[in-house]
């Protein structure tokens, strides 16, 4: 028996043999090659470019092995923790957005008798397919940036070739974007129907109930009264003070969903044009989805919080001492996971909102039919998030600033430089989730345009 | 608003042509709808009825030909920009879809209302006179309850209140029953008449379903983008 054939029987008998086929069979070249379906893959193309660089630059700390070695790669990995929220959120736009750009194909599928799991494992398939070609895009994308990445100075010294990843460290950031693609692809189509009359999106309201914010004050205590408990050993005081920004963390995730709805709920209240009425209900229908688009931004945010008291703290420091190289490093490390967080929360609302608009193509045709202007449909879906956006900056910076407050007083987060540092990074990740929008904006063009000839 | 004297021309559409590509919609259609008339327009699959309502209703722009809308001040749709129609449909004209095609995240009393706020009534005015225009279709109390939890037929009342709240002259319906069993289709046809019967308004409906025809007062038929049959000429 040859191996190949063995191989072919093996796929043969698999449950995944029929998806893999019809994942083929709807995407071998010549049959995708739109604008919707090239998205996703530069959006992971993005991704892993990010994903690399950072991992890169961390594994790039395993030349020294001494002490402060291990604290540089500690660090290191938090950098990267931080970034894996933003992309979970991309890989579930992604998959929604997959789903909707082969809608009539994926409910014809349901048509002909394939099963929802035949279709959905398809969908999974197509993800990871796209998040596939995005990884091997970003690999490239990480071999272009080398050059300005290596000169990037930590502990006083360029990167220079420590940047370079083994082959396998490589081979494993494209396998986790692939792998993060197809579990959030999984669970963010558990909100998707895909039925034999179409595709659509569930539309129950969702309800967020209060407790979350009762059980979010409980952590935010416990994390403060940890943080103001004297420790004796660094590593304990730094193992604490990582916990309880983990915690603050899980508390906006906790209480974000929740204070989203509350806010529409108010905005509902005192709506007085249809866009705003549109909004706010648009929100309210479904909080933590319209908490979850955005939500990366609140780690940005908090990263934001702690560069801005780093780089007060970089001011007044005196020279000389290594614990110099250790405050810049880490603003300089900090001010890396920003920019990549931006990037990704900029990626992750352009294709959640391509996906939003392509999921109510048939709603949005039928209202701009009957009257209604373009303009207001864009202020409505705008709203929905912008509104979110700016709830998710001012909870993350007050959060944060909470916590850090114990840690390196009052003077230093509110200090000119702090505040600044973080006025400019809430403004700048506000505008490129705008900027986000704004691009998406000729999808709903061409969504109303589509009989208007 | 002042109305139509039945039997007034609201619409007239003259030599309407429309492609598509190498495919042709329309060829050279004239029709003339009238103030408390029930058009049905009916034709297999392609054969244009679709786009002869979109034309009409100035949601597309034919190739060659005009559509002249007689309303309080007379225009031709088919000469205005995109904002003018789409104010025009926003104020004169009255849409119905086959799946009612309501905002899912509103109530149907928000839906209602929107088509009101977005010719600047107020939002407590709007909410009222939605209140109102269910409560005649027989949706009292339903105000606040979201699509998603009314039945099908329940979901086209609301569609139906939503086409009509504003006073439209003219009411389009794409397949207003193609989603409901036959005893719904007959209660949805009723309410339709309802708004046009003996006022200065008109209905044009789309439908492949001799069912739904035979209630319009006149039934035009369409093959290969053109009319075949036209029972108000007959009776002429």
């Amino acid at each position: 028996m040859s191996a190949s054939g063995a191989v072919a029987r093996a796929v043969d008998s698999s449950p995944w043999a029929v998806p893999l086929r019809l994942t083929w069979l709807l995407n071998r070249p010549g049959t995708a090659g739109s604008a919707a379906a090239l998205l996703p893959a530069a959006s992971f193309a993005v991704v892993t470019t990010l994903l690399l660089t950072v991992l890169a630059g961390a594994l790039s700390f395993t030349q020294w092995g001494d002490d402060e070695g291990n604290l540089y790669l500690l660090l290191a990995a938090f950098a990267l923790i931080l970034l894996v929220l933003p992309l979970l959120t991309l890989g579930g736009s992604a998959a929604r957005l997959s789903a909707r750009r082969r809608d009539e194909h994926l409910s014809t599928l349901r048509l002909l008798g394939a099963s929802a799991r035949t279709v959905r494992q398809v969908t999974v398939l197509e993800a990871a397919a796209q998040a596939f070609a995005g990884a091997l895009a970003g690999v490239l994308g990480y071999v272009v940036l080398a050059p300005f990445v290596q000169l990037i100075h930590f502990r006083g010294a360029a990167l220079g070739s420590a940047y370079w990843l083994h082959p396998g460290a490589a081979a494993a950031g494209v396998a986790a974007v692939v792998v993060l693609a197809a579990v959030s692809s999984v669970i963010s189509l558990r909100r998707v129907v895909i039925s034999p009359l179409g595709v659509r999106t569930r539309a129950d309201a969702q309800k967020v109930h209060w407790s979350r914010a009762g059980i979010a004050v409980l952590i935010v205590g416990l994390c403060v009264a940890g943080l103001m408990t004297p420790v004796g050993a660094a590593a304990i005081a730094l193992a604490i003070i990582f916990a309880a920004f983990a915690g603050g963390l899980a508390v906006l995730n906790l209480v974000g969903p929740w204070l989203v709805a509350r806010s529409a709920g108010l905005r509902l209240r005192r709506a007085a044009t249809p866009q705003a009425l549109l909004a706010a209900r648009i929100i309210l229908d479904a909080p933590k989805a319209a908490w979850r688009q955005v939500s990366a931004l609140s780690m940005v945010c908090f990263t934001a919080v702690v560069a801005g008291a780093g780089a007060a703290l970089l001011q007044t420091a005196q020279s000389g001492g290594p614990e110099d190289f250790l405050i810049q490093d880490i603003m300089t490390g900090v001010l890396i996971t920003v920019i990549a967080g931006f990037l990704m929360v900029a990626c992750s609302a352009g294709i959640n909102q391509a996906a939003t608009v392509l999921d109510r193509a048939e709603l949005y045709r039928s209202l701009h039919r009957m009257g209604m202007p373009r303009d207001v449909i864009d202020a409505a879906r705008t709203g929905a998030v912008m509104q979110p956006v700016v709830l998710v900056s001012t909870a993350s910076a007050a959060v944060s600033g909470a916590l850090l407050f114990p840690v390196v007083g009052a003077a230093l987060i509110f200090n000119p430089v702090a505040m600044g540092f973080l006025a400019a990074s809430v403004a700048v990740g506000i505008l490129l989730v705008r900027a986000g929008l704004a691009a998406t904006s000729p999808v709903l063009t061409s969504v109303l345009e589509a009989d208007a000839h | 608003m002042s109305e139509s004297l039945p039997g007034a021309t609201l619409l007239a559409a003259a030599n309407l042509t429309k492609n598509y590509g190498n495919s042709t919609a329309l060829a050279g259609v004239s029709l003339q709808v009238r103030a408390g008339e029930a058009t049905a327009v009916m034709g297999a699959s392609g054969s244009g009825k679709t786009t002869l309502l979109h034309c009409l209703a100035g949601i597309v722009l034919p190739d060659a030909g005009t559509v002249r809308y007689s309303g309080a001040a007379p225009v031709e749709v088919s000469s205005l920009n995109d904002g003018a129609r789409s104010a025009l449909r926003r104020t004169e004209f009255g849409f119905v879809f086959q799946q009612g095609l309501l905002i899912p995240e509103l109530t149907a009393g928000e839906n209602v209302a929107l088509a009101l706020m977005l010719n600047g009534t107020p939002r407590p005015a709007a909410e009222q006179q939605a209140v109102a225009a269910l409560a005649a279709l027989g949706l009292a109390g339903m105000e606040g309850r979201r699509i998603g939890e009314l039945s099908g037929g329940q979901a086209q009342r609301v569609a139906i209140a939503r086409a009509q709240v504003n006073g439209a002259r003219v009411l389009f319906a794409d397949e207003p029953t193609g989603a409901l069993d036959s005893r719904t289709s007959a209660e949805v046809m009723a309410l339709l008449l309802q708004s046009v019967a003996g006022t200065g308004r008109a209905l044009v409906v789309v439908t492949h379903d001799p069912e739904v025809a035979r209630w319009c007062s006149r039934v035009v038929t369409l093959a290969d983008g053109r009319i075949v049959a036209d029972t108000a000429e007959v009776a002429r």
